[in-house]
């Protein structure tokens, strides 16, 4: 049964105790932070956070028209995840579940995950001449082997953490139609723009955003998509190479057999 | 029989040298390639491994064709020489190459048109993989640079098979373990696979 984690970001009031439960949890090291004018910290994702709420201030400087959106930044769990599509190892995988889960035993610090994320979540500290360092990290839904809280019956700590309910958890099918509703009420109540993030980008994501505004003014990407250059090596070039491979190695076989034969009946002539 | 040499020590040195980086690197590579093999990157060990073989693989190039640049220059000059012979030897190869008479070949150089082919298609690749997996090493992963390493990879790959099995197992190409194992090949095995170059190494051997 597919399950999801819905962020409303109508509720959402910018507390960050999802940041603090996702690294408490995970044994994730605090981030020295600075003042880089904004709220926002620390300003990226990293090897240390896999979550963290993005802060956009909006409308002038009058406090008046000023507004705070608050978008979460992490995994989206893809149903047709780029990341998994390219990792050569199989670290990155699709659970049942829908959620987009990282053996990091597996992993091998390439980076392909990395460069493919429509989202740019992946992080890994890897030196690019050596290749040694933190393999790549991310947000797996609380279901990393050893501080796995879905298969033991929990939310994930970020769900469970959040005080004000902007952040659900349960089956994808039951949370899709209750954010639908939610999306249908705010755009009749002077929010036209209201939307519903995830219900079918990039094949549909495992973590919904219910919007009062468009995707762009939260600062997110307006229709993801598994990048050209992904599908094109995992579904064209490799196929074709094994394609070219086989028909080499099928051509030479062939050719020894008849050129033994011929060579050894004009020898015996 | 008279022996006729075919190449020189430092060159058989080179092409081996070649051959084990190519080694370590095509299977190194290849656990990134196949999931089937990808175990084989646990640990991190292959990435270093594929690394030092880069570096082999560009170094003792630049360092052969600085001490002898004279030679490379013509080896680079015979690899993308390429006239009408070749295209008669192209036409007559599938024959021949599959048991046919050898009346049919046209006369080669030192190199055949194949042996040029392959010699085009590992300068050429090997270019596209040093420049993309610099890319990749020095400022990361990027779509473009693993889809042409890839290519190259698929490229050369297939191109090896051949030239591997021609060298190893096909019974007209009996002197070419030989001749890069010791540099040297039989007066008859050059004249009947190199025909103008016979020519030519004759017609040295009597000026001197």
């Amino acid at each position: 049964m597919a399950k999801a984690i819905l962020y409303d970001a109508t509720k959402c009031t910018g507390c960050r105790g999802c940041q603090v439960a996702c690294k408490n949890w995970n044994g994730l090291e605090a981030v020295e932070t600075y003042n880089w004018g904004s709220y926002e910290n620390p300003k990226d994702l990293s090897t240390q956070t896999w979550l963290k709420m993005r802060f956009i201030e909006k409308g002038g400087t009058e406090t008046d028209n000023m507004r705070w959106l608050f978008a979460r930044q992490s995994c989206m769990h893809c149903t047709d995840a780029a990341c998994v599509k390219v990792c050569p190892t199989g670290a990155l995988h699709i659970r049942t579940d829908g959620f987009v889960a990282l053996d990091k035993d597996k992993c091998t610090n390439c980076g392909y995950c990395v460069e493919f994320c429509p989202f740019s979540i992946p992080r890994l500290d890897a030196s690019l001449i050596s290749g040694i360092g933190d393999k790549a990290t991310k947000c797996t839904a609380c279901t990393t082997a050893g501080l796995n809280r879905i298969d033991n019956g929990y939310q994930p700590a970020c769900v469970n953490t959040c005080p004000t309910g902007a952040l659900t958890f349960g089956d994808r099918e039951t949370l899709l139609s209750a954010a639908q509703d939610k999306v249908a009420a705010l755009k009749s109540n002077s929010h036209p723009n209201a939307y519903l993030y995830g219900e079918n980008e990039v094949g549909g994501t495992h973590v919904l955003y219910i919007l009062d505004d468009t995707p762009k003014a939260y600062g997110l990407i307006e229709d993801p998509k598994v990048p050209a250059a992904a599908t094109a090596w995992q579904d064209i070039i490799k196929p074709l190479g094994y394609g070219i491979v086989g028909v080499v190695g099928l051509g030479l076989i062939l050719n020894i057999m008849v050129a033994r034969a011929r060579i050894i009946s004009r020898e015996e002539k | 029989m008279k022996d006729i040499e075919r190449f020189r020590k430092r060159a058989i040195f080179h092409h081996w040298w070649i051959v084990l980086c190519s080694f370590l690197l095509a299977v190194t590579g290849l656990f990134m390639f196949m999931e089937t093999l990808s175990p084989g990157a646990m640990g991190g060990y292959s990435r270093i491994i594929h690394r030092f073989a880069a570096l082999g693989f560009v170094a003792v190039p630049i360092i052969y064709f600085v001490l002898n640049p004279k030679t490379s220059l013509e080896w680079l000059k015979e690899a993308f020489t390429w006239n009408t012979d070749d295209i008669g030897w192209l036409q007559a190869a599938p024959e021949y190459y599959f048991g046919g008479p050898e009346e049919n070949m046209p006369p080669q150089g030192r190199s055949n048109t194949g042996q040029k082919l392959w010699m085009v298609v590992v300068i050429i690749t090997g270019v596209v993989f040093v420049i993309t997996g610099a890319v990749m090493m020095f400022s990361g992963v990027s779509g473009v640079a693993v889809i042409l390493h890839d290519i190259a990879f698929i490229a050369g790959g297939a191109m090896f098979l051949v030239h591997f099995f021609l060298a190893v197992f096909h019974p007209r190409m009996s002197e070419a373990m030989r001749s890069m194992i010791t540099g040297k090949a039989s007066e008859d095995y050059v004249k009947s696979h190199h025909g103008k170059w016979y020519e030519e190494v004759v017609a040295k051997g009597e000026q001197s």
